[in-house]
């Protein structure tokens, strides 16, 4: 339909535009009372299905929205879940710890474990006790599942701690059956085996089966007597005949520690031996056959 | 005009009511969005004559103004105005070329604003300011970028015809 000069406004258009005008001022002057009523019967009526048609659009709208949130509330579980078998064994570890407290009864300092995210931080890590709670440098530090290091120095309210794993580490060491001595040390910085011990200086005739459980001595007056160092898994090699230096699989690896106990009664204390064997290495903190 | 023609139109026209309450909603902040159901109106009223517009901008004003109580009437003022000057300008002077209906959506909302603003008396100062010279002219501008995609989609089946000159 084309448009032409023959729609210019007729006297009917005219007068249907004023009567509109009238009757939009006559609606703009209405008292409340009519104009709600108003207002409300046409959103119940003529506006109705519209107003329907809009809340659906917003409800879908809203729900999608939504399905996100559930989404991410989701994938935010599956990945708490996945810390849980985590929080489980640092559940175990702790309760491990409590019946090591409550075997040794006095004479220890628990602490917290701070680890460094760095490649030495399983060498050498700070614990969150110092001076203010007691700790004394070249004290013996203990999980549940045997030897963790010794304390090398102490501020007011930290420790530093060097582990088996640090190259200047040393302990007297004896089989638990007392029948072999010898000192051990980390097997070595790089290789396969650098999670290892080795049990050094043990004499050539002094056979150590696999297996062999092996304690600190208590030579020397630092250590304790009777905490599990480890496992003897193989011989590390021999010297002209006169001595065999054997491997000791660790009773506790320094990265799975998050709490320990700082030893401060002491040396001459006694054996600890006791103390380990009724409760340690059930916590799996280092995989060691503690016994 | 052909019975299937008329047909279409009126379906059109019932798609950009929908749209109002479906689409718009989504199309971003709702002083810029589209205005489908004042598009409806100025598509309508570029066919019908003055009087009728007007009466449909009535109608259309009176229904808004039922979802504004508080300015009840300044919508149906606007949206008459808006229907019979479109109408009427349109008969008078415009001739049927995809860019002056462009002019003229973009006019029609702006106006359409002005006049509600004014007649219900809520804005004023800046605020008003901030109404006619900035949210009105983006607001017309996307009515008009709608109502020109319509015509180019579907002008034939409005039985608007466009000339050559776009």
């Amino acid at each position: 339909m084309a448009l032409g000069a023959d729609r210019y406004a007729s006297r009917a258009d005219t007068l249907a535009f004023i009567a509109c005008v009238l009757l939009s001022v006559a609606a703009m002057s209405l008292p409340e009372r009519i104009r709600d009523p108003l207002a409300r019967g046409l959103r119940q009526t003529v506006l109705a299905p519209f107003l329907a048609l809009q809340q659906r659009t917003e409800l879908l709208s809203a729900s999608l929205l939504r399905y996100e949130a559930v989404v991410a509330q989701r994938d935010s579980a599956a990945l708490a879940a996945t810390f849980l078998p985590e929080l489980r064994g640092e559940n175990a570890r702790l309760r491990g710890l409590l019946g090591l407290g409550q075997r040794l009864s006095s004479g220890y300092i628990p602490a917290e474990v701070l680890h460094e995210p760095e490649p030495s931080g399983n060498l050498t890590f700070i614990i969150s006790a110092g001076k203010k709670q007691g700790v004394k440098p070249l004290t013996a530090v203990v999980s549940p599942e045997g030897l963790v290091g010794i304390v090398s120095s102490v501020d007011a309210q930290t420790g530093v701690v060097v582990t088996w794993a640090h190259p200047d580490f040393r302990a007297s060491a004896m089989a638990a059956d007392g029948s072999v001595y010898g000192i051990v040390a980390p097997h070595g910085t790089d290789g396969p085996r650098v999670w290892l011990l080795e049990l050094q200086g043990v004499a050539y005739r002094q056979l150590v089966p696999n297996g062999t459980v092996i304690l600190t001595s208590g030579l020397g007056g630092v250590l304790p007597r009777g905490i599990p160092i480890g496992t003897v898994v193989g011989v590390a090699g021999e010297a002209e005949g006169w001595e065999r230096t054997y491997l000791v699989r660790p009773a506790v690896h320094p990265a799975a520690v998050t709490h320990v106990m700082i030893l401060t009664g002491p040396p001459s204390r006694g054996d600890l031996r006791s103390v380990f064997e009724s409760g340690g290495g059930g916590a799996g903190g280092g995989g060691g056959e503690t016994p | 005009m052909r019975r299937t023609d008329k047909y279409r139109f009126y379906v059109i026209l019932g798609v950009l009511v929908v749209l109002q309450f479906s689409l718009r909603g989504r199309l971003g902040d709702d002083r810029v969005a589209p205005d489908f159901l004042l598009l409806a109106l100025l598509i309508y009223t570029i066919r019908a004559r003055p009087g009728p517009s007007a009466a449909a901008g009535f109608l259309v004003g009176l229904v808004r103004d039922a979802l504004t109580p508080a300015s009840f009437g300044a919508g149906a003022l606007a949206h008459t105005l808006v229907g019979y000057l479109s109408s009427w300008s349109k008969a008078v002077f415009f001739a049927e070329n995809l860019f002056v209906n462009g002019c003229l959506f973009f006019a029609g909302t702006w106006f359409r604003n002005l006049a509600v603003a004014l007649a219900s008396g809520k804005l004023k100062g800046g605020l008003l300011g901030w109404e006619l010279l900035v949210w009105s002219p983006l607001q017309s501008l996307t009515t008009a970028v709608a109502g020109v995609l319509v015509l180019w989609l579907f002008g034939r089946h409005l039985a608007i015809r466009l000339s050559d000159v776009t």
